[in-house]
């Protein structure tokens, strides 16, 4: 049996199942959250909440730990996203450069991939403690540090946001490498002969050909890792629950201790939302600006 | 290749139907063939597991752990609340969880005869009692003490410099000063300037410390009174947090950057032979490594004693009987077991237990040295429980981790802290 | 000439040393971390919070991998483990791959709609939508089932495999279908026959990663078990107590639950390899 559809219907038909499954398993729990944050229920009591309207959101707002974790989340981002983007394409590039050799390396590249993030967070937080962390003895040892308790890496304010960062890069990158390194295979191999033929020399492959074609990828990785970085919760909890003094909470975190250990539902849905609708609007911007999807396709 | 995604979708499916079948047998039965689910972290499963067997052969009813960690147990309640699925008839939990689960627990009034409270620690009885019932019987009981490195102590030349050097022969600490004067003493430094020995832990991530000086000082409360009104900048809190300050900054006794010690840094500090002394709970005795430099060089001693003597903020771990538990009998007569029997909990790791008489029964053993030092700080005179009020999390979190971890980052008075403290409290609605 | 060859080849040496002194380098430290998991899960409890630290162990001992003999849950939780990443990775293929492909191909609003909601979802912190969606599994009777934990993790499987399925998708040229559409295959069979397997490289990384996801997860894991469905990383966490971490049981544990995905993601290297040449000779 033979239904001609057209383009536009064939491709709906193909989204249906993906967004029968997310009406049903996200937007509901999302409407859910939505509707808490107007009330005052209680983690252990939910349906026991009072409706406050906009009360959630106007203490959210006004406490100064809610702008704080704000700041510290749009601070985390930009640390985190350009130190694993430009590693991760460079490492990407390396392991191209040398072909199938790297193997070998991509697999132990994606060594930290294979460690839950809860494991890599408490490992960590082992690798950089003051007193027994190997980071800083190896430092010792190399001479770098004369005194191997003088970096204090998760207790001292002005140094926990970049601290906390590493695990996240050490994971993240990986998938940023592996992932380029995959789009850089789809690149037809006799686009770059041509170019080199033209006289193109490396770099200028890389500049004119190689990372214009891998666009796509290269906006996919950026929009997931930024709205990923701003969303990290595991590897920053267990390294110093947002310490010392709040120095390192930002939003997620603050998100779940209100929700879980405060068990104030109605303001952690507040600020969950919030949360939200601002990163959908960074997210509309950025697909809208960076990315546009399908965009070389056949007019539906 | 979709195709055969899909019938491997379809495979998986069924069996995952089939795996999920129900544990619990409709209705109960105070006889036997019961399961019943126990929601325990790794503590409580230390301490229950062999009272599990025992229970099983008295009684035929079996016992099934649900092992979480510490937040899970929180978590997990919580949810049960919200659903009431009868997913768990019994949970140990922490004592500062009692206010938020009350109205969901099942009263156990019958089982605190006159016998059974006097056999209870006072502070146990008391916090067991919300909203007017007896709504948990407690399982396990610990407290801070102090630990020492006896082969220090002993050492005869030690003891003549302290003797030279302060006037007093050089014994575990009992007072304010003493505790002072000892970690001053041991803590030492090398040719270079880097430090050898400290004289004591001090856990700047946590509040217990401040907590237990406060209430030794003469607090009639710690932090909160006994109608919920902050006293957190009343005198003998001042007095607690400028202590711990002196320790950490004036003296110089700790390692730098304390305001991210939590218990696991401190115990491990005194573990490896760092720290000449720490004031920690009671069951660290035993976790000892045996590969640990202080192998048989460690002493215990009680909590020190203020001006109103020995104090302590106790840790009361409860088993408590969710109301949505569909075998509340047998859910009962497992707790009233774990009661009767309380003393095998004293083989698990944790070697803790809840009762004046299964504590008595090991005082003087070898092994369960911390035992007696444990049961004078549980009946010291000061000692009290922490306020448990509903938001005490949101009060530990917000307001007194950040307060000591200030006090002990050495830029900010204490009076100035507390007073902020105070304020904090004071919006929050107390 | 050789004296214009001469130049080029020191230019090339250059760079090769270069490279070699980079690659050793990311070895170093990506390699450092796991070796030293790796070795305190074979350290003696006091030796692995020694002052000073060591990497290796002082005294190798199996204490720590035989300790675990004492929970006999485990090796129920890595089959749980197991079937729960499985299911949510097919399901998240099943209906991320159609999808992908109709957002990158056909362009049409709805597909970017969807794209932006996708990526909405993604942006949800796991603790928000955990609790309605325990209710929500609770009146269907899914907890505690693989089928529950595997829809919860297909809600974070599914958004991922999409944006990464939709970039792969996209560097692939249209030629492709279009010459296959000549030939007189269905849209349907274009994509089956011709696109799939060219994608095959990014289709299996996508897997990988939406795998891991998976096996990794640990909020709705807790959440939505009891205790027939339990999966190894809520049985880490339970080694983080109260009164500090339990760093010999926990590493040992994570290394062994880490030692199947090693393999899995070696084994599947060798298919993105494989996949990735069929590609580049399309051209």
């Amino acid at each position: 049996m033979h239904v001609r559809l057209n383009d536009r219907a064939f491709a709906l038909l193909l989204l249906a199942p993906a967004a029968l499954f997310m009406l049903v398993l996200v937007a509901y729990p999302l409407l859910d959250l939505v509707r808490n944050s107007f009330f005052n229920g209680m983690l252990s009591a939910p349906d026991a909440g009072h409706f406050v309207g906009l009360d959630n959101y106007a203490s959210a707002i006004a406490s100064p730990q809610f702008s704080g974790a704000l700041a510290r989340t749009i601070l985390y981002t930009l640390i985190v996203v350009p130190c694993e983007l430009v590693l991760g394409i460079a490492a990407a590039l390396l392991f191209n450069a040398i072909g199938q050799r790297s193997a070998i390396f991509r697999t132990v590249f994606a060594f930290p991939l294979m460690i839950a993030p809860l494991v890599a967070g408490l490992l960590w937080k082992f690798l950089l403690s003051d007193n027994f962390g190997v980071i800083n003895w190896i430092l010792h040892w190399v001479g770098i540090l004369r005194d191997p308790t003088s970096i204090s890496w998760l207790s001292d304010p002005t140094l926990v946001m970049f601290s906390v960062a590493i695990p996240d890069i050490w994971l993240t990158t990986s998938f940023v490498a592996l992932v380029v390194y995959a789009g850089l295979q789809g690149i037809p191999g006799d686009i770059l002969e041509a170019a080199t033929i033209d006289g193109a020399a490396y770099f200028q492959r890389l500049r004119y050909v190689t990372l214009p074609l891998l666009r796509p990828v290269l906006a996919v990785v950026l929009v997931i890792r930024g709205v990923d970085a701003a969303k990290t919760f595991d590897v920053i909890w267990l390294q110093t629950q947002g310490g010392p003094a709040f120095a390192s909470e930002v939003l997620s975190l603050q998100i779940y201790r209100t929700t879980i250990r405060f068990g104030d539902l109605g303001q952690g849905a507040a600020i969950a939302t919030m949360f939200l609708v601002a990163m959908t609007v960074v997210s509309i911007v950025a697909v809208a600006r960076v990315w546009r999807p399908g965009e070389g396709a056949r007019r539906a | 290749m979709r195709r055969v995604g899909i019938i491997a979708v379809l495979f998986v499916l069924v069996a995952g139907a089939c795996s999920s079948s129900a544990t619990t047998a409709p209705g109960g039965s105070v006889t036997a063939g019961v399961t019943l689910n126990v929601l325990v972290e790794a503590g409580g499963y230390g301490a229950e597991v062999t009272l599990a067997k025992a229970f099983e052969i008295a009684t035929g009813n079996h016992i099934n752990f649900v092992q979480v960690p510490y937040q899970g147990v929180y978590d997990k309640l919580s949810a049960e609340m919200s659903s009431k699925a009868g997913a768990y008839d019994v949970a140990t939990i922490d004592e500062v969880w009692l206010p938020t689960f009350a109205s969901f627990l099942v009263p156990l009034d019958s089982l605190f005869t006159a016998d059974v409270k006097s056999n209870l620690f006072a502070h146990e009885v008391e916090v067991a009692q919300q909203g007017g019932h007896y709504v948990g019987m407690p399982m396990w009981d610990n407290a801070e003490i102090i630990f020492y490195r006896s082969d220090l102590f002993s050492d005869q030349a030690e003891q003549a410099n302290f003797k030279a050097k302060y006037g007093y022969d050089l014994a575990a600490p009992t007072t304010w000063q003493q505790y002072s004067d000892i970690a001053q003493f041991f803590t030492r430094k090398d040719a270079s300037g880097a430090a050898t020995l400290y004289g004591s832990a001090v856990t700047g991530a946590m509040d217990s410390d401040f907590e237990n000086l406060s209430l030794q000082a003469g607090s009639p409360g710690t932090i909160l009174d006994a109608n919920g009104k902050s006293i957190i900048n009343n005198a003998q809190h001042q007095q607690a947090l400028q202590y711990l300050t002196d320790l950490v900054c004036k003296y110089k006794v700790s390692p730098p950057n304390v305001a991210a010690s939590d218990w696991g840094a401190t115990q491990n500090l005194f573990n490896q032979g760092k720290a000449a002394m720490m004031m920690f709970w009671g069951h660290a005795y035993r976790f000892i490594p045996s590969d640990a430099p202080v192998v048989g060089k460690v002493g215990v001693a009680p909590m020190i004693a203020g001006s109103a003597g020995i104090g302590a903020t106790p840790g009361p771990w409860f088993n408590v009987i969710p109301t949505s538990s569909k075998h509340q009998d047998v859910a009962q007569a497992w707790i009233k077991f774990a009661y009767d029997h309380n003393d095998f909990a004293l083989q698990a790791p944790l070697g803790l237990v809840a009762t004046k008489s299964a504590y008595n029964s090991v005082v003087g053993t070898a092994g369960f040295e911390n035992i007696k030092p444990l049961l004078d700080t549980l009946s010291g005179p000061a000692t009290k429980d922490r306020p448990l009020v509903a938001d005490w999390q949101k009060i530990v979190d917000n307001v007194l981790v950040p307060t000591v971890q200030k006090a002990v980052a050495c830029g900010s008075s204490p009076t100035d802290l507390l007073n902020a403290a105070d304020q904090q409290l004071k919006s929050m609605g107390h | 000439m050789p004296s214009t060859a001469y130049p080029a080849r020191r230019r090339i040496q250059v760079a090769r040393i270069a490279v070699v002194v980079l690659l050793l380098l990311v070895l170093v430290a990506y390699v450092f971390p796991y070796a030293y998991l790796l070795g305190t899960s074979f350290k003696q409890s006091g030796a692995t919070l020694g002052v000073p630290p060591s990497i290796l162990p002082p005294v190798w001992s199996l204490d720590n991998y035989t300790g675990l003999g004492n929970h006999p849950e485990i090796p129920q939780t890595f089959v749980n483990s197991l079937a729960i990443a499985v299911l949510s990775t097919l399901l998240a293929l099943v209906l991320g791959v159609p999808a992908a492909y109709a957002i990158s191909w056909y362009g049409t609003g709805a597909g970017r709609v969807f794209f932006v909601i996708a990526l909405v979802v993604r942006m949800v912190p796991s603790v928000s939508i955990a609790i309605p969606l325990f209710l929500m599994l609770g009146r269907l009777g899914l907890i505690d089932s693989w089928i529950g934990v595997a829809l919860a993790h297909t809600t974070i499987n599914l958004p991922l495999s999409i944006w990464l399925l939709a970039g792969f998708f996209e560097s692939v040229p249209h030629e492709l279908e279009e010459a296959a559409r000549v030939d007189g295959c269905s849209r349907i069979g274009a994509l089956v026959r011709i696109i799939v397997p060219v994608m095959v490289g990014g289709i299996a990384v996508t897997a990988v990663f939406a795998f891991l996801a998976s096996w990794n997860e640990y909020l709705f894991a807790l959440l939505l078990t009891t205790n027939k469905a339990q999966t190894v990383p809520v049985l880490i966490a339970g080694f983080n107590t109260q009164y500090g971490v339990d760093w010999g049981l926990m590493t040992a544990l994570s290394v062994l639950y880490s030692l199947p995905v090693v393999l899995l993601s070696i084994g599947l290297q060798r298919k993105v390899v494989a996949g990735m040449t069929m590609g580049a000779v399309k051209g």
